[in-house]
């Protein structure tokens, strides 16, 4: 997987909050602009990648990419869950956040040419797979059947559903949807994730599925795919670890013999199968 | 190669703190331990001491080191953010060559890697250093068994062995020349390699049985941990003797997990300090939420074993991270430092 040129290594660059959006309780999308009108113009990144977030005077977290490589606003989907991140959902508009990053290796995207792409993705583990979604549909003629199977507790748990509602619409993306609970007023999929596989009728040969969500999930879905046939190599994941510097220095991020940080953050099947530890 | 009297050694130290911040093992006037710490006064160095309690990494690798400041203006709404100006030419005298080695590891893994640490490398540049060549083992040093001593190989502008009353004074680099010809060293005469020699053997002599015993049981170590055949309940022992005091890894020569945090002053900017920290801790690897993917000790300790053993952490430092100084077996309060687990190992797989 090539790697795309990190801009800012060691010292976190500014930017401004220019928008804060309620996604799903407790979720918030914050737009940003850079305030080094360098940056602004170009900060190249792939899917799948990360950056190291400062919310100045509480710390720094490490967050997955949402916005696509092309032709897409710049915005981090981050949950209030611990000190760092609730010291962010505290920030207004026009506050200032500082960033590290891009880093770690991305989605494979050149191998994809050709390929049936199936996007299995459970309640905020949609956030990483929304860079790649947006960044294949500027490309549609490239590749084969495209498929997102989504999951959530409930419809109060679906993330970017402005962005489900345009792609449905679009010619060529297959959409389900499924919520783990029947709801008055929904009329879509009900039941676990990995039951849409086979609602879906999946391909298998030349396909590539990414998987991201809880490990539950993850796991039942992973053996759903294998079971038909999808080989490890095929089955693409992002993997999420305690970070403290994103260069591959500190450790905390290791598993087995990989560092999440410069080895991953996007690991296939086969891959984590070598890892030697639970994910 | 040349020859530097003993009474001419606070010449060579005066001759260093002028250019350099100078480092070195000091006796304690109480205690009588001896540290490897910061001396104003360089004639407080001393070269003959015994090997200090602690390694010279926080030369490099400070305890506690602030990266970077920034204060932060809610009502403006407005950062201002001031990188740290880290490089401070140092002097490190009587390195040790198993933290010699050590310091080496560190450089292929903070320089060699993908990503450059650019504060490392502020604190490594412009560096002297200056090993002794170790005639007085502890019981508890192994460098023999990997191959980090007890004379250093490589990485020193310059090495000193003590030859009764002088000591042999080699160069390792350009600096290292350029300060014998400065001091006016006398060349040493044809006998002084074979007397170095002979200085080298009497301190391998001096190792214990054990240590060299463990020669080979090392190298099988490596193998099965690579491998992943040490026994689950090999891995329990050594949790359930953990304490998880993070001992091992604090005085550890190529130990360098670290965290960082910000810190608020009061009245003063936000501070990013970058911190020691062990993989032995239980909330090394914790999520925010709660998720800890390595909660179990046993699960946590043998990554530290792992990461000094593996041949893949070994690609990392161009040979295995233990450099046998033996530091890790005086300080566990559990009895787990470095040989007795290359000895659980060894029982591992022989059953005895």
């Amino acid at each position: 997987m090539d790697k795309t040129k990190c801009a800012a290594v060691n010292i976190p660059v500014p930017a401004e909050i220019t928008e804060i959006r309620e996604e799903i309780e407790d979720v918030r999308t914050f737009f940003f602009r850079f305030l080094d009108p360098e940056l602004e113009r170009a900060f190249p990144i792939r899917s799948g990648q990360f950056v190291m977030c400062t919310v100045f005077g509480a710390g720094e977290f490490a967050v997955s990419l949402p916005w696509s490589p092309e032709q897409d606003r710049r915005h981090l989907s981050v949950r209030n869950v611990g000190k760092v991140t609730s010291a962010l959902h505290a920030l207004r508009v026009g506050d200032k956040i500082g960033i590290r990053g891009p880093f770690g290796n991305g989605f494979p995207y050149d191998g994809l040419k050709g390929q049936n792409l199936i996007y299995v993705a459970g309640g905020i583990g949609l956030i990483p797979l929304r860079s790649s979604i947006v960044h294949v549909l500027l490309h549609r003629p490239d590749f084969g059947r495209i498929i997102l199977l989504y999951g959530a507790r409930s419809t109060k748990d679906l993330m970017y559903r402005p962005n489900i509602e345009d792609w449905r619409k679009r010619d060529g993306f297959e959409t389900f949807v499924t919520i783990d609970r029947a709801e008055p007023g929904w009329d879509g999929e009900v039941g676990f994730v990995h039951t849409l596989i086979e609602k879906a009728k999946i391909p298998t040969e030349n396909t590539t599925a990414f998987v991201c969500g809880p490990p539950i999930m993850f796991n039942a879905v992973i053996g759903e795919l294998s079971r038909r046939g999808l080989k490890d190599d095929r089955i693409i994941s992002t993997l999420e670890r305690h970070m403290k510097c994103g260069i591959g220095k500190c450790q905390h991020c290791a598993i087995g013999r990989t560092l999440v940080c410069t080895d991953g953050p996007v690991y296939t099947y086969k891959q984590i199968k070598t890892l030697g530890e639970t994910i | 190669m040349y020859l530097l009297a003993k009474t001419d050694a606070s010449r060579f130290l005066a001759a260093l703190a002028g250019r350099y911040e100078m480092y070195g093992p000091q006796v304690h006037p109480e205690s009588g331990d001896v540290f490897f710490d910061r001396a104003a006064d360089p004639g407080s160095i001393e070269l003959d001491a015994p090997i200090p309690a602690n390694t010279p990494k926080f030369t490099v690798f400070p305890h506690i080191e602030r990266i970077l400041s920034y204060i932060y203006d809610h009502e403006a709404q407005d950062v201002k953010i001031v990188p740290e100006d880290l490089v401070r030419p140092k002097a490190l005298v009587g390195v040790r060559p198993c933290d010699l080695t050590g310091l080496l590891c560190f450089d292929r893994f903070f320089l060699g890697q993908e990503f450059v640490d650019e504060f490392f490398r502020a604190h490594r540049r412009k560096m002297f250093v200056v090993s002794v060549t170790c005639v007085r083992p502890f019981p508890q040093c192994f460098c023999v068994c990997t191959d980090s001593g007890p004379y250093a190989a490589e990485g020193y502008d310059v090495n000193l062995t003590d030859l009764g009353e002088a000591y042999l004074f080699e160069a390792g680099s350009d600096a290292g020349k350029a300060l014998a010809a400065e001091l006016g060293l006398p060349p040493a005469g044809p006998d002084a390699v074979k007397r170095r020699d002979e200085a080298v053997d009497r301190s391998v002599a001096q190792f214990e049985p054990v240590a060299v015993e463990n020669k080979a049981w090392i190298s099988r170590a490596v193998n099965r941990l690579t491998t992943g055949f040490v026994k689950n309940e090999t891995w329990e022992y050594i949790g359930r003797q953990c304490f998880e005091c993070g001992a091992c890894s604090f005085v550890c020569p190529s130990c360098s997990c670290f965290n960082i945090e910000d810190v608020n002053r009061i009245d003063g900017p936000t501070e990013r300090l970058r911190t020691w920290d062990s993989c032995s801790f239980e909330g090394y690897a914790r999520m925010a939420g709660e998720h800890n993917p390595r909660r179990p000790v046993e699960d946590r300790r043998n990554k530290r074993f792992f990461c000094k053993l593996s041949y893949s952490q070994s690609k990392k430092y161009l040979r295995p991270g233990c450099v046998g100084c033996g530091r890790c077996v005086r300080v566990c309060p559990g009895d787990i430092g470095m040989t007795n687990v290359v000895t659980a190992i060894r029982r591992d797989i022989t059953g005895k």
